[in-house]
């Protein structure tokens, strides 16, 4: 048996040194994608860009525009002077809010009263316009803190001490950079994206060539063949997860804090898992085509959206995190965040390692009985 | 020529077709994973899960608290011992844990400022910097209601701003509409290059693409042929995912004409099949095309503005992202479904895609022809 399980992996090692071409670019690949998303993907909302329409002209009303133009969060592109101006930026995309400044601002504030000015938010790309308001919403209540102040040493009142202030602290990532939680993140979703891939058209590619029928009258049970065909793919994706962690903490500098050994190890069983679920596919579609689309479907989308690298899991609907509790990459993603950023107990990672081997043992055993299926 | 071509396009159409699980995945694609990437709320900054410590347990503090509320908050759970701050942030269970001091009451009654913590988990750095702001904003405004409210009669005249709030274009700021567009634009990027690169690579690997070469049909006809059925077959399946999904499911406005968005769409699909087969004529295996594909696939998808704001990228970044062309076809989708823009409005995002898929079908036809010499 063990040479059998020998011949198999040289076979499959085989084929893939001697096409020189994949194997450059199975290593090449993520480390470029890794760069080229490590650094674009910057989700910090600064610059937003804004425009006014102040149809009062007042001193007062430049100072209230002068909160927005000189903070870091906004970029003030143009002064409208007509609404239909405001319309049109929004329309195109040029800017993402507008502020109308009434024309009875100035003169409502000195009469101690409310002045309403009217916020205008493109909704259409959704989480992005919630951002912008609770930004507005902030730089409103800051003004009006300002004006609070003026009129109560105007009315030679004593300034009132703010009823309540608020002490943030932030934990694991104290300066706030992106780069600390995007990196880990691209981390999870390229082992989980890659590893699939390379996979799914291991068992498929025989199928369409023929060659498959050698491997079922040949004399190697199931599982032998299944697990002859991962070892090599999943060595891959080892060196894959070797040049993305040294990437992740030389060249982007992301915080590490943890053991390199724990996430080592909860690596290559997740890069098992990974490589389960291409295998997978490749044993259940019939043709090449079918199997790369259904990974790419079933792997790059979701592994983004349900693994809680942008959104909390806890902040989703109960079918969301129903999936999220499905795949793979959000336990590991919960683990890439502990070990890079919070340094916990290996005890903390010991769930997410018993779901991550019930999911290998899980997806194996599936991929095992479906290819046996086959033959008969 | 014509039926040169039509006899090819049948060709490429009963492959398509015949392979039951590939049109089991497709109809998959432009359906289920529509409607769960809808659902998904993957880029959403809102419902931060949040838990509260209350040492102070007053009508002080429940009345302040009562502020945080969903959309922006989601409370997931009252802490009871100092403990748990940590497990829970820890955990993950909590993004965020507002810890009200037990003289909370006693500080604001006595004209005091009373301190309120809030712990951030900063591994989710965006959700962190935007619940800091959204607290912020919050507590400035409870805070200039209790000044009001102390300094009695003479707030009657204390000057204040207040803004009406009108977001346009998607009022209720639904992320179901934004993200089962954004996803059915992605779909319309990735089947149409996979579906073309694939079925081109896979003549090569059986060795089918000599009978091809040697059949009457010039290059471009070929190509043409291996280009019409992707276009007829993705256009058809956006239109079950309008059918299906978007509107009975997402109620997703089309304030725009219809007939203009799948104008750009046929555009878009034809730019990335053309660069499907220029994939295809340089790559041997389908297993190496693959591999080309996600090189540039992934920074397509996640570089081309919708996960990102554009205006926070590097600026040579930015610049690289102006040669993908579901840039312009994202730009061009969103406004024309959600914002009603004509086709002036969106000319230049249609004049865009026109020239980057024409250039990408010369270079590749270009290449084919070298490479048969």
């Amino acid at each position: 048996m063990r040479s059998r399980i020998v011949a198999i992996l040289r076979k499959e090692s085989r084929e893939f040194v001697r096409d020189p071409v994949y194997l450059a670019l199975a290593i090449v690949v993520p480390a470029v994608v890794m760069t080229l998303l490590g650094l674009g993907f910057v989700l910090d909302v600064t610059n937003l860009p804004v425009a006014f329409y102040d149809q009062d002209q007042s001193a007062i009303s430049r100072e209230y525009m002068y909160g927005f133009t000189n903070s870091e969060y906004f970029r003030l592109v143009r002064i409208a002077r007509t609404t239909a101006e405001l319309d049109e930026l929004l329309q195109t995309g040029e800017v993402r809010a507008a502020i109308i400044v009434p024309s009875d601002f100035s003169r409502a504030l000195r009469a101690g009263r409310t002045a309403t000015i009217q916020v205008l938010v493109d909704g259409s790309f959704a989480s992005r316009a919630l951002i912008v308001t609770g930004y507005i919403a902030a730089a409103d209540a800051q003004f009006n803190s300002t004006l609070t102040a003026q009129a109560l040493a105007r009315l030679g009142l004593p300034p009132a001490a703010p009823p309540i202030s608020v002490d943030g602290r932030v934990w694991f990532n104290p300066t706030l950079e992106t780069k600390n939680s995007i990196v880990p993140g691209l981390l999870v979703i390229s082992l989980m994206f890659y590893p699939g891939l390379l996979a799914a058209l291991v068992v498929v590619r025989e199928k369409e060539r023929g060659t498959i029928f050698n491997l079922y009258c040949a004399p190697i049970s199931r599982w032998e063949i299944i697990v002859g065909k991962a070892a090599p793919y999943a060595a891959v994706a080892f060196v894959d997860y070797l040049l993305l962690f040294v990437m992740s903490v030389w060249m982007f500098g992301v915080r590490f804090v943890g053991d390199f050994f724990v996430l080592t190890t909860g690596a290559a069983l997740y890069i098992v898992c990974c490589i389960g679920v291409g295998l997978l596919i490749s044993v259940l579609c019939p043709t090449q085509v079918a199997a790369m689309l259904a990974t790419f479907v079933g792997l790059m989308t979701p592994s983004i959206m349900f693994s809680g690298m942008m959104t909390p899991v806890a902040s989703m609907e109960p079918s969301a995190q129903a999936i999220s509790r499905l795949i793979p990459a959000s336990y590991f993603m919960r683990m890439v965040r502990g070990v890079f950023l919070k340094r916990l107990g290996f005890d903390a990672y010991l769930p997410d390692f018993c779901r991550l081997a019930l999911f290998g043992l899980v997806v194996y055993s599936i991929a095992i009985v479906a290819f046996r299926k086959k033959v008969a | 020529m014509s039926r040169r071509v039509l006899g090819l396009v049948r060709k490429e159409f009963a492959q398509i077709v015949r392979d039951g699980p590939l049109v089991f995945i497709l109809l998959w694609t432009f359906t289920v994973a529509i409607y769960t990437a809808g659902n998904s709320r993957a880029a959403d900054v809102d419902r931060i899960p949040t838990a509260i410590f209350d040492l102070s347990q007053s009508a002080a503090s429940r009345d302040f608290l009562s502020h945080l509320r969903p959309p922006y908050f989601k409370i997931v759970g009252y802490l009871v011992t100092e403990d748990d701050v940590g497990r829970w942030l820890d955990e993950g269970r909590a993004s965020i844990v507002v810890l009200v001091p037990p003289d909370f009451q006693r500080r604001i009654a006595a004209g005091d400022t009373a301190h309120v913590q809030v712990l951030t988990d900063g591994a989710l750095a965006t959700s962190a910097t935007v619940a800091i702001a959204y607290i912020a904003g919050i507590s400035g405004q409870y805070s200039a209601s209790l000044v009001a409210r102390r300094s009695g009669a003479a707030t009657a005249r204390l000057p204040a701003i207040d803004e009406r709030l009108r977001v346009r274009f998607n009022p209720n700021m639904l992320s179901t509409w934004f993200g089962s567009l954004l996803e059915l634009m992605t779909m319309f990027a990735m089947v149409s290059l996979l579906l073309t690169a694939a079925n081109m690579v896979r003549e090569k690997e059986h060795g089918t693409l000599e009978q091809l070469l040697v059949s009457p049909a010039r290059p471009v006809e070929i190509f043409v042929a291996k280009i019409v059925p992707t276009l007829i077959i993705v256009l058809l399946l956006s239109g079950l995912s309008f059918l299906l999904v978007l509107r009975p499911l997402f109620h997703v406005p089309i304030r725009g004409s219809l007939p203009l968005f799948y104008a750009g769409a046929a555009l878009f699909v034809f730019a990335m099949t053309s660069l499907g087969m220029a994939i295809a004529v340089v790559a041997t295996t389908l297993a190496q095309a693959m591999m080309i594909m996600i090189l540039i696939l992934q920074p397509m998808i996640f570089l081309s503005g919708a996960w990102n704001p554009p205006e926070a990228m590097i600026p040579w970044l930015r610049a690289v992202g102006m040669l993908s062309p579901l840039r312009y076809f994202i730009d061009f989708g969103y406004s024309v479904i959600l914002k009603g823009s004509s086709a002036a409005v969106v000319a230049p995002d249609l004049a865009a895609i026109a020239i980057l898929g024409t250039a990408m079908f010369a270079f590749s036809i270009g290449w084919f022809r070298r490479s048969l010499r």
